[in-house]
């Protein structure tokens, strides 16, 4: 072992005084053991480097407990379920078979008294397109349909109807709930 | 890492406000000083406590003794010997595990490299753990850019005794980690 290698980290590091820094480097430069030494003080000293940054870096960040994660997506993926169940239940997927709702003539709060056959009385579905005559488009069967029977007269002012005349209100209902389109017929 | 991007983002405390010297010091040795307590041991937030006592101390030297000659060794000096009253925590960094660290060191190009990468930090740590602690202080000051006369300083010894420790911390790495 060469006398100067206990010297070569404090040269590597600036330390020593110009007369000794001035030997090693002279040393240095005709050794090969020493110059082997020094490149691994360099190497190890500038990886101790890059590891003290590492650990540095890694005591700084916020650390989330590892739970969190799990319990946020097992939080996320019931609200999902629940949501999906809830619109399903609301508005169900379209069946092969239209439903038949039965319900109550609707409450639509409009001044109108003429008198008429008693409300809800006829509710039904009809999957077939009325026989008679309209004046609109060809009557096309929807494939859900929910038909509720109102009187005429709680719709249309006194003497615009027939009397006694009775309509089919169908509704279509989108996937989420709502009302997508309404018609009429007798 | 700039300066501005240190994750560690102190505020500038109200009491340097009025210093421009301390201020400038604060903003210029924070990272070290931080580093430093960090891989001591010290958690994120008794690292920042221990800086702001650091500096609140050098305000109040400041203040009665008029002057100091290394204000750097002196910080580095008072933020060591806080840390060393929080014992508890003192030696905790350099045991945790090592994984998430090793896998930001070994983001190489190929796998391969990573493998390397980390095999030849799993052996630097683990010669890190066989220094003795004045070896490992020494070295996590001479790595915060500290001279051996300031070191000297921080942990009470000879200059001359700083330069052995020093010499014999890099050879004994060197040679366990096979470099």
């Amino acid at each position: 072992m060469c006398d100067l290698q206990a010297k070569l980290v404090a040269w590597l590091d600036g330390e020593l005084p110009v007369d000794e820094a001035a030997a090693v480097e002279t040393h240095v430069r005709e050794c090969r053991t020493c110059r082997s030494q020094m490149t691994a003080y360099e190497k190890v000293s500038r990886d101790f480097d890059r590891y003290c940054e590492a650990v540095f870096e890694a005591g700084t960040e916020r650390r989330t407990l590892p739970w969190i994660p799990v319990l946020a997506t097992a939080a996320a993926a019931v609200i999902i379920s629940f949501v999906i169940y809830y619109r399903t239940r609301v508005a169900p997927p379209a069946p092969a078979v239209p439903p038949v709702v039965r319900a109550q003539p609707a409450p639509i709060p409009m001044p109108i008294s003429v008198a008429g056959p008693a409300p809800g009385k006829a509710t039904r579905h009809k999957p077939t397109p009325p026989t008679h005559k309209t004046s609109g488009p060809p009557w096309e069967p929807w494939e859900t349909s929910v038909e509720i029977a109102i009187p005429a007269e709680s719709i249309f002012a006194p003497g615009a109807m027939p009397e006694g005349m009775r309509l089919i209100g169908e509704l279509r209902i989108g996937p989420d709930g709502s009302v997508h389109q309404v018609r009429f017929r007798q | 890492m700039s300066d501005d991007s240190v994750p560690l983002a102190l505020p500038l405390p109200g009491w340097l406000a009025g210093s421009s010297e301390v201020t400038a010091l604060y903003r210029e040795l924070r990272k070290p000083l931080l580093r430093y307590l960090v891989c001591l041991g010290l958690s994120r937030d008794e690292a920042q406590d221990v800086v702001q006592d650091a500096f609140l101390s050098l305000q109040r030297h400041l203040a009665s003794a008029g002057a100091e000659d290394n204000i750097r060794g002196w910080l580095f000096r008072v933020a060591h010997n806080l840390a060393r009253n929080r014992q508890v925590s003192y030696h905790r960094r350099f045991a945790e595990p090592l994984d998430a660290r090793l896998e930001a060191l070994a983001e190489q190009a190929t796998p391969e490299q990573a493998v390397l990468e980390k095999e030849k930090y799993r052996r630097l740590v683990s010669a890190v753990r066989k220094l003795s602690e004045s070896e490992r202080e020494c070295l996590l000051l001479r790595a915060g850019g500290l001279r051996y006369r300031e070191i000297a300083e921080v942990l009470g010894m000879a200059t001359s005794t700083v330069a052995d420790t020093v010499e014999r911390a890099v050879r004994k790495l060197a040679e366990m980690c096979n470099v």
